[in-house]
């Protein structure tokens, strides 16, 4: 019975041996690396950490939506890329993200997933010419997204309304 | 598309992940044998076939049941995001994802020109007609040793060598080849050993779990933690052919003195070696010695002790190591 017990011991132990050693290496490169992907808790600590100057906020904001972005994520390494999840008074979930990546880069901008993209049409959105996609994402919502680019910067504004308030929010992005 | 857009699709986190997944496989699979103190070849055969698999599912799998898997949140929040190591440079200069593909790189050369050429090869042979009458010297001592076998007798071809050569082939005519100079080595015993350990390869090389595993590890020619622990379960097949071997002529002590005949270096003893790291001979012989000496041992050990975990433990490590592996993307 001790040696079945010992097995068991032995065997929990290099699995919590596993389990160290691999947050420990997911830790590591935040310590080495400023510039790796990582919160932060205001547009000013990002500006100030990463030295990244051209963060773009809208100037049109729709009441419903809180301010300040309940989220900021942020890297320099391997690319220059921030986002910004807001949400709805009163409720969880991510309701706008706006992302903004280096131009050729892909943009961090998951968090509000189309699942089914049931129109997709160029807008020309103040000069630039965007794409606006109108989908159902989960839970059935009406979403739809706008991407750009914006001098080096690739930008794309997800939110989960209809695009009528999207476009203005987008439009408050462009100067 | 660069190289980090590159391992940052869908094949790319395929790549990265089965490596991923098989190194941390083979380190849970490894505490288990430890852990339980698995000595049966069979079982531990089972355990090396499981993290060869592993890595080849587990990211469709994960993929299938949450598609969320490779989101920005999802990988914050994970036990380890390789994007996080990927995205690093040594000194600010290289990429350490630079390193990484040069080490899959490697194993794909390892994997074509040490496993794949070599089957091919082996295969083409096993279909060429063979003169069996090439060398009848033997050929009384043979014919007594399989007749004294309760086993399905092959076609055997002795080979005017005086080297020490023993193998088999498989494939349509499945033949065991043995040398000249290996007859007049061995004695009556030694050679129902050898011949019984080389028919049991061809008994197993006819289970289709083995064939099976080894065109889905094809899939994973890049991955060296998949190509080491497919080496550790081939090294298990011999340790189960000696058993089988054992079991047919009882004689341990005669197979072991048979695989002491295939040393490198003739007359070198087990204990030469151990020493062989402090000697100039190559790395590929050193290894064949000591798997060779491993295989002694085992058999000089009173009775082949086998020690199996049965199937709890193989249970437990492929639910640990599925739950870990889901956090590691």
């Amino acid at each position: 019975m001790r040696d079945r017990i010992r097995r068991y011991v032995y065997f929990t132990m290099t699995i919590v041996a596993v389990f160290v050693v691999l947050k420990t290496l997911n830790w590591i490169p935040l310590v080495l690396q400023q510039g790796t992907l990582r919160t932060y808790d205001s547009i000013e600590a990002v500006k100030a950490k990463l030295n990244i100057r051209d963060i773009r906020v809208p100037t049109y904001f729709p009441q419903s939506v809180t301010w300040p972005p309940s989220e900021i994520w942020a890297q320099t390494k391997p690319y220059v890329a921030t986002l910004m999840v807001f949400r709805r008074a009163g409720t969880i979930g991510p309701a706008l993200v706006i992302s903004q990546a280096a131009s050729d880069r892909t943009a961090l901008d998951d968090r509000i997933r189309i699942l089914q993209v049931k129109e997709s049409v160029p807008y020309d959105l103040k000069g630039r010419n965007a794409l606006l996609k109108v989908g159902i994402c989960e839970q059935n919502d009406v979403c739809s997204r706008i991407s750009w680019n914006e001098g080096n910067s690739a930008m794309t504004v997800t939110m989960k309304s209809s695009p009528f308030e999207l476009i203005k929010i987008a439009e408050g992005l462009v100067p | 598309m660069n190289i980090t857009d590159i391992l940052q699709s869908l094949a790319g986190r395929y790549v990265t992940q089965s490596f991923l997944h098989a190194f941390i496989a083979v380190i849970i699979t490894d505490g288990a044998l430890r852990a339980w103190k698995i000595e049966d070849p069979a079982v531990k055969q089972r355990f090396r076939i499981l993290t060869v698999l592993f890595p080849i599912f587990s990211f469709p799998f994960y993929q299938l049941i949450n598609p969320d898997r490779g989101s920005l949140l999802f990988r914050t929040g994970a036990l380890f995001d390789s994007g996080r190591w990927m995205g690093m440079a040594l000194f600010g200069v290289v990429p350490l994802h630079f390193f990484f593909l040069f080490l899959l790189a490697g194993t794909t050369l390892v994997f074509f020109f040490q496993e794949l050429v070599p089957i091919l090869k082996h295969m083409r042979e096993s279909d060429t007609e063979v003169d069996e009458a090439c060398d009848p010297a033997g050929k009384d001592l043979v014919d007594e040793a399989l007749m004294s076998l309760p086993m399905a007798r092959p076609r055997t071809v002795i080979i005017d060598d005086g080297d020490m050569v023993l193998f088999s082939s498989t494939g349509r005519a499945p033949t065991v080849f043995v040398s000249s100079g290996l007859l007049q080595a061995l004695n009556r015993e030694q050679v129902r050993a050898a011949l019984a350990h080389e028919i049991a390869h061809i008994m197993r090389s006819r289970r289709p779990i083995l064939l099976a595993t080894f065109l889905l590890r094809m899939i994973m020619f890049f991955n060296p933690m998949v190509l080491v622990e497919f080496r550790r379960a081939v090294r298990n097949e011999e340790k189960i052919c000696d058993d089988i071997a054992v079991s047919v002529t009882g004689r341990p002590d005669a197979l072991a003195e048979t695989l002491k005949k295939f040393y490198s270096s003739p007359g070198r003893s087990p204990d030469a070696a151990k020493k062989l790291l402090s000697t100039d001979v190559p790395l590929e012989e050193y290894s064949h010695d000591l798997q060779l000496e491993s295989r002694i041992t085992r058999l000089e050990k009173a009775g082949l002790k086998n020690r199996g975990g049965g199937w709890f433990p193989f249970t437990i490590v492929l639910l640990v190591m599925s739950a870990v592996c889901y956090f590691v993307v």
